[in-house]
């Protein structure tokens, strides 16, 4: 391929997108709407048509700077659905909110005691640090932390996928039946992905799992900066 | 009109955001603060939700396709995950279930863990 053809990137990453979003509308079952996430799947084909072609990463960032420009006021955007969620459980706020803290805070100190106990290098546990939130914080937030934020939305990614094929069998074993304690869990943990599984069979506990993932996104962009360097302080 | 009324509410907050961190030198990522002032305006009520609409909608409906570029950014790491994937793996694992137990706890210790409806 020739230099010349790098404008293709975006026409190509939009139809491709497109495509697979169609696809994984037109599908059904829980479990495979899961493994189909249009999202994952663009990254991996793309990626994968990169690596297959031996194709550089910089100049397709370059050249598909357009979309990533977006993503800036798309995070600002991000404020409508957060509003329109915490008009509606003004009641539970509290409980939620505590969860939510207690999912993020969870999430970064678990992975930085991991990453400790292998030893595992600073650039590589700042990438882990902040996997409880929907992937555009996380791309920010690890950037911040001067970590790799691709590796860390793959992460995300794939914990979604793995939470919506899995949440309703750890439910099961631990004998949890709640909506609201399902959904806030799967909300905070698994975001996006997680809560799109639950809200076609289980709508209440879908519900409080789009507070709860709105929440984690607002939390997590404000604790994960101020905590992950106090962990990082005491480990050291 | 709709549209450029809903864009510069977006924009306002994000330029706002980004004078604000860039004269404080702070590492806090703009767009989050920017999400973090709209809120504020939208909870105040000085934003009204169907003045942002037109412009937020299209936006937050198409917002995966725009970190697709950034997630390809994975392939100049390949070598570092293949070297620690276990500790990928095991993160990948433990970090969500402990989040999903000690989360699925709290909540079942109040509100009990039979179906509230």
């Amino acid at each position: 391929m020739t230099v010349s053809l790098w404008w293709l990137c975006v026409p190509c990453i939009i139809a491709l997108f497109l495509v697979l979003r169609f696809l994984n509308a037109k599908t059904q079952h829980a479990t495979a709407k899961a493994l189909s996430n249009p999202v994952c799947w663009a990254i991996v084909l793309t990626a994968a048509l990169l690596v297959a072609f031996k194709l550089p990463y910089e100049p397709f960032a370059e050249h598909s700077k357009v979309l990533s420009w977006l993503l800036e006021p798309a995070i600002v955007a991000l404020a409508l659905p957060l509003y329109q969620q915490f008009i509606h459980v003004k009641k539970n706020l509290l409980l939620i909110l505590i969860s939510c803290s207690l999912g993020v805070i969870n999430a970064t100190l678990v992975a930085s005691l991991i990453c400790y106990f292998f030893a595992a290098p600073a650039q590589l546990s700042a990438s882990l640090a902040s996997l409880s939130v929907t992937t555009p914080i996380t791309l920010l937030v690890t950037e911040s932390l001067g970590g790799i934020p691709s590796l860390a939305a793959a992460m995300v990614i794939f914990i979604g996928v793995l939470g919506a094929i899995f949440g309703n069998l750890i439910f099961s074993l631990i004998n949890i039946r709640n909506a609201q304690a399902k959904g806030v869990a799967i909300g905070t943990a698994c975001h996006a992905i997680g809560t799109a599984s639950l809200i076609s069979d289980q709508p209440k506990a879908g519900a409080f799992a789009s507070v709860a993932m709105a929440l984690s996104a607002l939390l997590s962009a404000i604790i994960v900066p101020i905590l992950y360097p106090v962990i990082q302080h005491v480990l050291v | 009109m709709k549209y450029l009324i809903s864009s510069v509410i977006i924009l306002t907050c994000l330029a706002v955001a980004k004078f604000l961190t860039a004269l404080l030198e702070s590492s806090f990522p703009a767009p989050l603060l920017g999400m973090v002032l709209l809120l504020v305006l939208l909870l105040t009520g000085l934003v009204k939700e169907q003045h942002l609409k037109p412009t937020a909608s299209p936006l937050l409906n198409y917002m995966p396709l725009f970190f697709i570029p950034a997630g390809v950014g994975i392939i100049e790491h390949l070598g570092l995950i293949s070297q620690n994937w276990t500790l990928l793996l095991t993160i990948f694992i433990v970090v969500p279930l402990t989040s999903v137990l000690l989360i699925g706890a709290v909540i079942a210790y109040f509100k009990g863990r039979e179906n509230d409806s």
